[in-house]
């Protein structure tokens, strides 16, 4: 990498990190917070001690499995906007397997559990996928109105017929027997943040070590050109919706066997907008989705835990992650890429181009 | 089956289906000025959410609901302008883009009604009131059911009007178009292409942003985190289903506010249908209704794409 492509990449980098940090300062000040406090108990929240470190875990899962598939889906030329809808259908999946087979070993019930909710947020991101595919649907405005039906759906399930007659009155389903619930290592590592490095893992094969990742990533940056290699854009759209929504449903399983044990209706706190920020700013690869989803989920769980000792909103996470993608995307454009060179130039005494 | 009967001959039902397509109309009218000029807006939502938000504010603050309309007015305009900076001046990219500013209005706005109002809560503010138009109020059916409205249903429709005028009759609009087409042919005529998409982007905001300002200020009197529940999408969808045309948005957007009267009737009503599927009813329209229309559709040719001279 020559100078001239590495400094205005580390420019980047540097400047989306200080302006978001710089958007966080201004939420803190405007919240009434004092900003070395905040900052100091949200870290403490977020990895001051072993059950603060596994809280983060747990938190990041959901929106690290969503992001991964919310990534696929965006190499292929896809904006995935439903994983909310497909965490709802995972979960009610994994629920309804765990509820109805609860004489099952662990080994067996867990495992079950998992792939049937995977199975239904499969379906869910499939219905986008087909109908882009054979329909040329917007998958923006499918994926958004998907939300709202899973949403709906499982709002009507939780309040009538799965709804648990000896609750005191909450609309929430039973709690899923001992036997779905997934295990945590060393009371420390939940086992959903070892899936969570597993389809990580899996992501990056696919994407960087496959010929099916390859034909991803052709149908994204050029669809013309794909075409004409022969690939077959529908089967593409629907694959790549597929396994979005088989990871977002794998991420509504994973927390409703590792953290939550009831399907109610505020189960995701909007893990599937949180996805996308993630799967943005790690710029759609698998490691990039990875950390930032981990320190989303770290970010989270840290403000979760500073609400009791510094009243921190826990808005200001979506305020920053947006923040974070403006800041990703002006890196990124043509427009500011252009001034960046100027300038560059200009500094070492170019004429401008 | 008589009670269905019932809902869908009631004049309250197309009153109530006039309401609620208000805010969807004024999103979709704006985002056909943007995607007309070639610019995707995606953050229509969160310009809605803002204009909501602001107009609930305005209101509370001043105890005026036209204090209401400028801050609402405001906000979306101010979300519209930071869409506008990254798509139009930098390039960047804009479905992106509006997704970040539709996470950003949803962060934003739920922290703000928590800075602000006590216990966290928007209070009920002074709206827009109803009222009886002149001479055909009374009419048998009809009178009830398009002429005892809120000020805004006559608003939209000149706004609609205008815009029809505008964008189709005027030089103004063949060029704004154009801008959607093929701007580097716009350019090579002198046609300044950032300046009108520039204008577009922000019709588009006020635009939403009245469709939010009215959600707020003409239905529901608050402001609650998400309120604007998709409408900015559903509004992404009537653009596509009217053809881009401001007049079609009018028939398209009244469909889901039927569709969506007719669920709160029924929701409200003996019949024996669980309220939470009726709520699920607009959504599942939309898709049907999209996935008809779609086929047919044409859209501008250069729309979404980034386009910064050289």
């Amino acid at each position: 990498m020559t100078v001239e492509r590495f400094i205005p990449a580390l420019t980047r980098g540097a400047v989306a990190l200080i302006g978001t940090l710089a958007v966080g300062l201004v939420a803190v000040l405007a919240a009434g917070l004092d900003p070395v406090t905040t900052l100091q108990a949200i870290i403490d929240g977020a990895l001051g001690s072993p059950y603060a470190i596994r809280q983060s875990l747990t938190e990041a899962v959901p929106v690290t499995l969503t992001a991964l598939g919310v990534a696929v889906a965006f190499r292929a030329g896809l904006f995935n906007l439903g994983g909310d809808g497909q965490i709802y259908i995972g979960a009610l999946g994994a629920v309804g397997v765990s509820l109805l087979f609860p004489e099952l070993a662990p080994i067996l019930l867990i495992p079950f559990a998992l792939v049937v909710g995977m199975f239904g947020g499969l379906v869910w991101g499939c219905l986008a996928g087909v109908l882009r595919a054979k329909l040329r649907l917007s998958e923006i405005i499918t994926t958004i109105m998907l939300n709202f039906i899973a949403f709906w759906i499982i709002s009507y399930l939780v309040h009538g017929p799965l709804k648990d007659p000896g609750g005191s009155g909450y609309p929430l389903t039973r709690e899923i027997p001992e036997a779905a619930q997934l295990p945590v290592f060393g009371d420390l590592i939940p086992s959903g943040a070892v899936l969570m490095l597993v389809a990580a893992f899996c992501v990056w094969l696919l994407l960087e070590r496959t010929p099916t990742g390859i034909k991803i990533k052709g149908t994204g940056s050029s669809a013309s050109a794909s075409r004409f290699a022969g690939v077959s854009m529908s089967r593409v759209t629907i694959l790549v919706m597929a396994i979005a929504g088989a990871l977002a449903g794998l991420g509504g399983a994973v927390s409703l066997q590792g953290d939550q044990y009831k399907l109610g209706d505020f189960f995701s706190p909007g893990w599937g907008f949180d996805a996308v920020a993630v799967a943005l700013i790690g710029r759609g690869t698998a490691t990039g989705t990875l950390i930032t989803g981990i320190a989303v989920g770290a970010l989270r769980s840290g403000i979760q835990s500073a609400q009791g000792t510094a009243e921190v909103p826990s808005s200001i996470a979506q305020i920053l992650l947006a923040a974070a993608v403006l800041f990703v995307i002006v890196g990124n454009a043509e427009g500011a890429g252009q001034l960046v060179r100027r300038s560059w130039a200009r500094t070492r005494g170019l004429a401008s181009e | 089956m008589s009670d269905l009967f019932d809902i869908v001959t009631s004049a309250t039902l197309y009153a109530a289906a006039i309401r609620l397509a208000l805010p969807i109309f004024l999103a979709a009218l704006g985002e056909t000025f943007a995607e007309r000029a070639g610019l995707v807006n995606v953050g229509l939502e969160g310009m809605m959410l803002m204009g909501a938000f602001g107009a609930v504010l305005g209101s509370d603050v001043t105890g005026s609901a036209l204090a209401g309309v400028a801050i609402g007015l405001l906000l979306a305009v101010l979300v519209a302008a930071v869409q506008g900076f990254v798509s139009i001046n930098l390039g960047g990219d804009q479905i992106v883009c509006g997704i970040a500013l539709n996470i950003g209005a949803l962060g934003i706005t739920a922290f703000l009604v928590r800075a602000i109002w006590e216990g966290g809560n928007a209070p009920q503010v002074a709206g827009f009131s109803a009222f009886d138009f002149p001479l055909v109020a009374n009419a048998p059916f009809v009178g009830v059911a398009v002429f005892q409205q809120g000020i805004f249903v006559y608003v939209a429709l000149v706004l609609a009007l205008i815009s029809w005028w505008a964008l189709m009759k005027t030089g103004w609009g063949l060029r704004m178009r154009g801008c959607g087409e093929d701007p580097l042919a716009c350019e090579s005529l002198g046609i300044p292409v950032k300046r009108l998409r520039w204008q577009a982007m922000l019709i588009c905001g006020a635009c939403a942003g009245l469709g939010g300002v009215f959600l707020a200020l003409g239905q529901l009197l608050t402001f609650s985190d998400g309120m604007s529940g998709g409408r900015g999408f559903i509004a992404l969808a009537v653009v596509i289903i009217a053809r881009w045309s401001p007049m079609l948005a009018i028939p398209s957007a009244l469909l889901f506010g039927a569709v969506e009267a007719f669920a709160l009737r029924v929701q409200s009503s003996d019949l024996d249908v669980p309220p939470e599927l009726m709520l699920a009813l607009p959504y599942v329209a939309t898709i049907i209704v999209y996935a008809i229309v779609v086929g047919r559709s044409n859209p501008p040719a250069a729309l979404g794409r980034s386009y910064v001279r050289q």
